[in-house]
């Protein structure tokens, strides 16, 4: 046997063991879904808001450049949780007219914005795991066919051993792709987490 | 000279008394394996304790020298020494411990194993073992009555909280509740013992002189899905009026009449809270969040959140020093 092969095939065990990891922890409703945690389509407003009814305030904010300038720092990611609940706690103080509405629009703004990340950063979770499927159906043919070649009469040595390269880069691939679903997959909930920690901050600054 | 000296004593006296008065709060966090204290006084995290795999219940001792902490992954209860925050012993727990109960003396200590099925019995003072029960089914909330002569214990398996004599360790009754039966806790003055469901999402109300169930509780939240609303802990203030039940996924924490058992309010704390503790004076009410990572802290009288502390990973429970 060639050098290639011994490295390659213990990565094959890895990938069909990685794929059946995922298949165990499936919900029905979600064949797609990588994730040991569970999919939560959406986050609902009351599973996070206490406040008053959001009325119109749902498109209203898109309108004010105030606003929507806001709720974009405060939905970035490389805002500090601290920073952005002390931009809205000074936001609310300088409205204090009109600090309900002014409260409501900015939450329907992050509301918004947060749940369209997370919707989409959820899609990528389950376009990758349709590439891996089909990355992993490749490299189970293409071992096939490469023990087709080894048991030959007369196996040809450099058609093994390009197959056996390009199913070593196949493998390494799908191995690295695997470790960036498993660290994508904690972002939902981080996502979560903001959204929640925004709107309380919202809540507290529209009692101030 | 002199009186400068007697000054700086007093005042380094006094910064070392101030922060001694105020309870201390210890906070199991299920993943990140860690203890967090928080300071009742000024609300700050001043302490974060290395434990076992998986700490999950959480009590003081009744004197309140020590912290008891179940490390489910460990098969232990460890005990963390109040004055240095150390852990200093074990007790011999039986298997995948997850929750434990104490009687009014602070003496024997009850331990729910839900994978064989049985309550351990301990010794704390002499840490040693004093019996199994075999419940039979899975153990998960317990409770003791306020005159130490009943064990309660909810079974996920039979939705039904089971009576068992501290004394015989016999069951005399078993009452039907809601699917998952999770938590029970009982009036200071016996007339009452409330039992949680988490999937049935309601609070039995039991009368525990005649074992039937004599009011449910349920919950509505507008916008909320029914299978959202999860009831865990509940705190009862220790005159009956008010009650406190965690409602998991719903992010929020019910304020329950005592006497109608009606439900006056809804306070948004954290994500999916379980657990709750009082501080000594009853003014506030602690809340674990397991997965906006916080303590959620109630004024019990505004009934109004005041404060959200960040603690460890996946916070589970809490309990708060005696004084």
């Amino acid at each position: 046997m060639s050098k290639p092969i011994r490295i390659f095939l213990p990565l094959v065990g890895f990938v069909v063991f990685a794929l059946a990891g995922t298949a165990l922890a499936a919900d029905p409703r979600y064949p797609d879904w990588p994730c040991a945690q569970a999919k939560v389509p959406e986050v609902s407003v009351a599973a996070v808001w206490a406040g008053p009814a959001l009325d119109d305030a749902t498109g209203k904010w898109k309108d004010d450049a105030e606003t929507s300038a806001l709720v974009a720092r405060l939905s970035a990611r490389r805002t500090p949780i601290e920073d952005a609940e002390a931009q809205i706690s000074k936001y609310l103080a300088s409205k204090p007219a009109n600090k309900s509405e002014a409260g409501k629009e900015l939450f329907a703004g992050v509301f918004e914005t947060l749940n369209e990340q997370r919707s989409s950063v959820m899609s990528g979770l389950e376009r990758t795991m349709r590439k891996q499927r089909a990355a992993a159906e490749k490299i189970r043919e293409d071992t096939a066919t490469l023990h087709g070649l080894q048991d030959a009469a007369s196996p040809d040595q450099t058609k093994i051993n390009a197959l056996a390269d390009q199913l070593g880069w196949q493998t390494r691939i799908f191995e690295d792709r695997s470790k960036v679903v498993r660290f994508v997959c904690d972002v939902p909930n981080a996502i979560d987490q903001r959204l929640f920690a925004l709107s309380r901050a919202i809540q507290q600054g529209m009692e101030d | 000279m002199w009186r400068w000296g007697l000054l700086l004593g007093l005042a380094t006296w006094l910064a070392a008394a101030a922060p001694a008065n105020a309870a201390k709060a210890y906070v199991s966090n299920e993943k990140g394996n860690t203890v967090s204290v928080i300071d009742t006084g000024t609300w700050a995290v001043v302490n974060t304790i290395k434990v076992g795999q998986r700490p999950r219940g959480i009590e003081f001792t009744k004197d309140g020298k020590f912290v008891l902490v179940a490390v489910g992954d460990d098969d232990t209860i460890q005990m963390i020494d109040t004055s240095n925050d150390k852990i200093v012993d074990t007790l011999p727990s039986g298997a995948d411990p997850e929750f434990f109960v104490q009687d009014e003396a602070g003496k024997t200590l009850y331990v729910a194993n839900e994978n064989d099925n049985t309550v351990t019995i301990i010794d704390i003072a002499k840490r040693s073992l004093l019996g199994d029960v075999q419940v039979g089914v899975e153990p998960e909330g317990m409770a003791i009555s306020p005159d130490g002569s009943i064990l309660i214990n909810t079974s996920e398996t039979t939705n039904m909280a089971h009576f068992i004599d501290t004394k015989t360790h016999q069951i005399v009754a078993n009452v039907l509740v809601d699917s998952r039966p999770r938590f029970a806790a009982f009036k200071q003055d016996n007339s009452e013992l409330w039992v949680s469901s988490e999937v049935g999402g309601t609070v039995s109300v039991i009368d525990p002189a005649k074992h039937t169930v004599i009011d449910k509780i349920k919950f509505n939240i507008p916008g909320l899905r029914s299978e959202a609303i999860q009831p865990v802990g509940i705190n009862i203030t220790n005159d009956g009026k008010t009650a406190f039940v965690a409602l998991g996924p719903a992010n929020r924490v019910a304020v329950i009449d005592g006497k109608t058992h009606q439900v006056t309010k809804y306070l948004l704390v954290g994500q999916r809270v379980w657990h709750m503790a009082f501080t000594p004076d009853g003014k506030y009410l602690l809340t674990t969040n397991g997965l906006s990572n916080d303590v959620s802290v109630i004024d019990v009288a505004a009934l109004k959140v005041i404060k959200s502390i960040q603690v460890g990973e996946l916070p589970w429970g809490v309990t708060i020093s005696p004084q």
